[in-house]
């Protein structure tokens, strides 16, 4: 029963809240660039519009065109179901790890990649390829970041890792978790492909990465890459701030009212580093792709600084 | 509690910032925000020896700081850089991946070369130390990966940064005379360097340092 309503909450928060976070960053780009900008609900319109339109599908692609839209969505909402949104709404235990959250990420990534080499369009191989590039810079830091986060804690699972995070109370006092939050926070902007990395806006064929290779999609195909990318985004930052910032230990009342103030104080977090990216994608310019090595060697250092403020320091961590 | 372990992990950082730089300007810059995360740790610093001790040298050195460090010579430098036909540094002897993990190389290996020294550690490794250690290193390293003058200039500086730091965080506070000679040799030494490098600039044509084994007349 508890397992049940931890996967029913669990779904309603990340699936309704994903696509509002795009639409919030866009509004503050729009405000950054003196235009009104379209309304932060924006992304639903248009996921609910795309989803009642018929897809267009090339003659030459094979079963992997029809296929990977579904497995993109599935593994964004795997990936979101493994982390949290709430300590106080989980059952005793979530089967799966850090581990398998990257590797079901991936999982889906390489469908993206291999569906746009299916159809054989130009910017469909030249986005994978690119892709490919990027993602597998990005790992090492994203597995150095959890591996440390997890040393720490003693745990692999996202959920001993939230409740050890919650007994310290303010893990970002201690400078090795203030690495790791810049390391994790570099691989989200990485990750939803923003502006450093990745324009999400651009459709210029020099520029694009996520965007080519998802070209050749349309109508609910398109709609379901979309909200798979957004989901995908929100998992990232729910794992950034319910492990490093954690907020349940704030709250002293029991029941229902602790459960809506828990997930209150949640959204607040995600609206807050949703502002944050949106303001380093407005300050930063878009790198060209021979300075992202330099980018993900930053976040590898970071975590990796992390690692050995742990390694070497091990008895600092138990002093909280 | 954390605060000096932070800021000297941010001032760390910063270094790295520096080393994955490639313009003149952002060099300067992230001299600059060094400089002001020192002048950070030193006020607070300084904040605690007046409490404790009545000292207010600390303080002095602190608005030194950022009269200096934060201010004058960053203006320097940029008021001769922007005259400087190059911005842009393009001939590196790595590429900056590269240069970033040897530089987290050296962190590791000033960590593990300080954890056998006994007296700045009682017991436990004291990270601030080893940190500024390794801001001494990166800034000496940075000057080896750079071919233009600004790179050595800003190289020197660092140098001093982490000189400063690892003086202040081993001491709590180092004497007052001291402080103030190493800063007036700085000043000078930039002030001359960049007088020195106008000249280059305006006699070579160039400020890159390959050039001026070359005599000309």
């Amino acid at each position: 029963m508890r397992n049940l309503l931890y996967i029913v909450i669990q779904l309603l928060v990340i699936v309704m809240v994903a696509p509002l976070l795009n639409g919030i960053i866009k509004k503050i780009k729009a405000f950054s660039q003196k235009r009104k900008g379209a309304p932060i609900f924006q992304m639903y319109f248009d996921l609910y519009k795309l989803s009642r339109k018929s897809s267009v599908v090339s003659d030459v692609s094979s079963w992997i065109f029809k296929v990977t839209p579904y497995i993109v969505f599935a593994t964004a909402v795997a990936a979101a179901l493994l982390v949290p949104v709430s300590s106080l709404i989980a059952p005793e235990q979530i089967p799966g790890d850090f581990i398998m959250l990257v590797s079901i990420l991936a999982l889906g990534r390489f469908f993206i990649m291999i569906t746009a080499l299916d159809t054989a369009s130009t910017f469909g191989g030249m986005g994978s390829s690119r892709e490919a590039m990027i993602s597998s810079l990005i790992e090492p830091s994203i597995l150095v970041s959890l591996f440390t986060m997890g040393l720490v804690t003693k745990s692999t699972s996202l959920l001993p890792m939230m409740n050890v995070m919650k007994g310290i109370g303010f893990p970002l006092a201690h400078p090795g978790c203030i690495t790791i939050f810049l390391a994790l926070f570099t691989i989200i902007i990485a990750e939803s492909s923003r502006i450093p990395v990745d324009d999400p806006a651009t459709h210029l064929e020099l520029t694009m990465v996520h965007e080519a290779m998802i070209l050749e999609y349309s109508g609910r195909h398109l709609a379901l890459m979309e909200y798979g990318a957004a989901i995908k985004q929100l998992t990232l930052i729910t794992l950034l701030v319910n492990i490093l910032i954690p907020h349940d230990q704030l709250i002293a009342i029991t029941g229902i009212g602790a459960v809506v103030l828990s997930l209150t104080i949640y959204l607040i977090k995600v609206i807050g580093i949703s502002i944050i990216i949106a303001i380093a994608e407005v300050s930063t310019v878009k790198f060209k792709l021979f300075s992202i090595p330099n980018l993900a060697a930053m976040s590898f250092i970071l975590a990796f600084l992390g690692f050995l403020q742990y390694f070497v320091l091990g008895g600092c961590y138990v002093l909280f | 509690m954390y605060c000096f372990d932070i800021l000297s992990l941010l001032i760390l950082l910063s270094s790295f910032a520096l080393m994955a730089n490639k313009k003149s300007k952002s060099y300067i810059k992230s001299f600059r925000i060094q400089s002001l995360l020192i002048a950070i740790a030193a006020g607070m610093m300084g904040i605690k020896t007046i409490i404790e001790e009545g000292r207010f040298d600390v303080m002095v050195v602190c608005l030194l700081i950022i009269i200096l460090k934060v201010i004058y010579i960053p203006n320097i430098l940029n008021k001769t850089y922007t005259k400087a036909k190059y911005q842009v540094e393009k001939d590196f002897i790595l590429n900056i991946p590269i240069l970033i993990l040897v530089c987290c190389g050296l962190v590791v290996f000033s960590y593990f070369s300080l954890s056998t020294i006994d007296g700045i550690n009682d017991g436990m490794i004291n990270v601030q130390v080893v940190n500024s250690i390794s801001v001494i290193l990166i800034g000496l390293f940075f000057m080896i990966s750079r071919r233009k003058a600004i790179g050595q200039i800003i190289g020197l500086l660092v140098i001093e940064n982490g000189l400063f730091v690892t003086a202040m965080f081993s001491t709590q506070g180092m004497p007052f005379i001291v402080d103030i000679g190493i800063f007036v040799d700085m000043l000078t030494a930039v002030m001359i360097l960049g007088i020195m490098v106008f000249k280059i600039n305006e006699e070579f044509e160039s400020i890159n340092i390959d050039k001026l084994n070359k005599l000309k007349g």
